[in-house]
């Protein structure tokens, strides 16, 4: 079975083949050790990837004379190398991954599956079939061809460029405190390195969601849920609602708050300077036992602490740390060029500013809305274009998809 | 308009769904058929836009979001088919499904919280999960034909209804390229990079290259019927743990950004 699997070059030859691969990688992976990505940096991608194309154009031209190179362009190749790829990406689904900066590499390797030689051997394998059969797409090229190449071009792109130019991506992440200007970045290991630009922090600024008051366990800390509502939000209108069997009434809300020790209570006042928090006056009873409360509750900052409101046994009023809904930073950029650039940057809208891109990646979280600190991500990737380049050509041959089928009934009638 | 006044919504739409999918299969008057689905759709649909509105944002975050989304393209793709290819039973399918989803968000609906984290506050954020849900939905459509063709029909499958699954494979297979590319590139505007290999990210690539090889091997062996059909059952299982399942996956628990609940 196996020679006449080898002779006829179906289905299970493709998969045999792909059996050997994986245990070259294996092999690879015992005597030479995970794949070091951080090698791969320019110019060495560059002369792989010459030295890749190089050998699928080659082979190509030689595709009469090697048997090898014309089964590649055939189902059985494809069908067999995408049945690896999706065997071998499901252990990385399956497997928790290790981030690289733990030594901790197991024997196999497969808790870094980006490093396994038989993953990155598989893939290359999908990558020549992509190559090749774009090759035999394209001479003689004809429109009809044309989805065909752009959807296996497009992953080809796409998959070559992103895997070759990963060690080319620099990725810093910036501390800076508003007033203050700063240079250097941090890597994920921890190493300071020099940024070719300068950032001055000139105001940072927080928007929030309103505050909430939610009722939660004694015990455990844990949300109680309502029928319906789980937290009451102490936006514009609302001051009353039902939570966990207790009407809620909301008497008096301040935003910028200080609490003030009274004899046998804590007061809430208003105090509109940095550390302020936010507090509510709340009263509760309970629908069934009828038993009232009310008191201050706060969600506390980071220079006063919480307050809750204890309603049982079993439950208390809690006010939960406000979410952020939108935080910006207003900066002014110095280029080594001498350029001199104002910009807002903010989350998903990003700065582009020579080959860069500038993030607002988080700030001072313990400080909260009164952060003086803003952090920033720099991005680096010389790769990208290539790789944008591949996801648009996908994309029309995507478009394209939808379409054809249409054809095709067509073309029968 | 919350979730509270839903149960009006939904239980009126499916309705109407259904009267659409009994017509659909007894084969008569085809403009009840239309008609009534449309009317479904409209209410499902205003519902949604009432939700937005409400929420000041996208109903596209939690689960319970994502699946009411899901039972509004169910019975929007099953007319599509309907007009297409006249299947009489693929109405009443796409109708019980989209009221099974229905019924999950009725009786164990998730936290719906108002808030939107500053990362999905995105022009991307629409057009990456509704063109995944429409995905999803036809997947889900062509699932059903699986199992019908496996299972239920007693008859041999016939080479027009695999080309059925072939071209319902395509288009799936086409919106969910368009979806996961969007993916990429907020990811990019959002995070710093497009591909990470977080653990939502290699469910996707998983079911993306899945539903790959049952279109190569269709075309590659045409003549089989049986290998390509259990594949798409086993892809839309891949499909489920990328959508939902990975909330529960020892591997990815905590490891992914993707999860919002």
């Amino acid at each position: 079975m196996l020679i006449e699997a080898i002779k006829s070059r179906n289905l299970a030859f493709g998969l045999l083949f792909g059996a050997g691969i994986v245990l070259i990688g294996l092999f690879l992976q015992l005597t030479v050790g995970a794949i070091e990505w951080t090698f791969i940096t320019y110019p060495i991608n560059i002369c792989l990837v010459s030295l890749f194309l190089i050998l699928l154009v080659t082979g190509y031209i030689f595709r009469a004379r090697i048997r090898f190179v014309r089964w590649m362009g055939r189902y059985p190749a494809a069908i067999s190398a995408l049945a690896w790829v999706i065997f071998l990406t499901l252990i990385l689904g399956f497997t928790k991954q290790i981030p690289d900066d733990q030594s901790e590499k197991g024997i196999w390797g497969i808790s870094h599956m980006l490093s396994f030689w038989p993953f990155l051997l598989v893939y290359c394998w999908l990558a020549s079939i992509l190559g090749l059969v774009v090759l035999s797409h394209l001479f003689p090229f004809r429109w009809r061809h044309l989805p065909f190449i752009c959807n296996h071009l497009g992953l080809f792109i796409a998959m070559v460029s992103a895997a070759l130019g990963n060690a080319d991506v620099k990725q810093l992440t910036m501390n800076v405190h508003v007033g203050q200007s700063e240079w250097r970045g941090l890597d994920k290991d921890g190493i300071v390195h020099d940024l070719p630009l300068k950032i001055c922090l000139k105001k940072f600024s927080i928007d929030e969601y309103p505050p909430k008051l939610t009722i939660v366990s004694n015990k455990t800390g844990e949300i109680l849920l309502g029928e319906k509502t789980q937290s009451l939000s102490l936006g514009k209108s609302i001051t009353q609602g039902t939570l966990f069997q207790w009407k809620i009434q909301v008497n008096n809300v301040i935003q910028t708050a200080a609490p003030v020790q009274l004899a046998d209570s804590i007061n809430y006042i208003k105090w509109s300077f940095s550390g302020a928090t936010d507090a509510a006056y709340v009263k509760a009873t309970n629908s069934v036992t009828k038993v009232h409360r009310e008191g201050w509750v706060s969600c506390g900052s980071f220079l006063f602490p919480y307050q809750i409101l204890l309603l049982d046994s079993i439950s208390s009023i809690v006010m939960p740390g406000r979410e952020p809904k939108r935080y910006s930073s207003e900066v002014e950029i110095f280029t080594q060029s001498g350029k001199k650039v104002n910009a807002e940057i903010e989350v998903n809208k990003p700065f582009k500013i020579d080959g860069w891109k500038i993030y607002q990646y988080g700030y001072d979280e313990e400080k909260g809305r009164w952060s003086d600190s803003s952090i920033f991500q720099f991005v680096y990737d010389p790769w990208l274009p290539f790789v944008y380049a591949g996801i648009y050509l996908m994309m029309a041959g995507a478009v394209c998809m939808f379409v054809i089928p249409e054809k095709r009934k067509e073309e029968r009638i | 308009m919350s979730w509270d006044s839903f149960i009006y919504f939904a239980l009126s739409s499916v309705a109407f769904f259904t009267l659409g999918a009994v017509f659909a299969w007894k084969g008569r008057k085809k403009w009840i058929i239309y008609s009534s689905t449309l009317i479904g759709l409209l209410i499902l649909g205003g519902f949604i836009i009432d939700m937005w509105i409400f929420l000041e944002r996208p109903p596209l975050r939690t689960m319970g979001e994502t699946r009411l989304w899901y039972s509004f393209f169910l019975p929007l793709v099953g007319i599509i088919t309907y007009a297409r290819w006249k299947y009489k039973w693929i109405l009443c399918f796409s109708t019980l499904l989209s009221f099974v989803f229905i019924c999950v968000n009725l009786f164990k609906p998730e936290i719906h919280n108002k808030t939107l984290m500053p990362a999905l506050q995105s022009p991307w954020f629409p057009p990456h999960v509704i063109v995944y849900m429409f995905a999803y939905a036809i997947l889900g459509a062509v699932t059903i034909l699986a199992i019908y063709l496996l299972w239920m029909k007693k008859k041999e499958i016939q080479e027009k209804e695999m080309e059925m699954c072939d071209n319902l494979v395509s288009v799936g297979l086409a919106f969910m390229t368009l979806g996961m590319l969007f993916g990429a590139l907020w990811a990019k505007e959002a995070w710093g990079h497009y591909w990470t290999w977080d653990p939502k990210e290699t469910w996707a690539a998983i079911t993306w290259f899945s539903y790959l090889f049952y279109i190569h091997y269709r075309r590659g062996y045409p003549s089989k019927r049986q290998v390509p059909l259990y594949f798409l059952l086993l892809s839309f299982v891949f499909l489920q743990i990328c959508w939902w399942g990975i909330n529960y996956l020892p591997a990815a628990i905590g490891s992914s950004i993707h999860t919002y609940n």
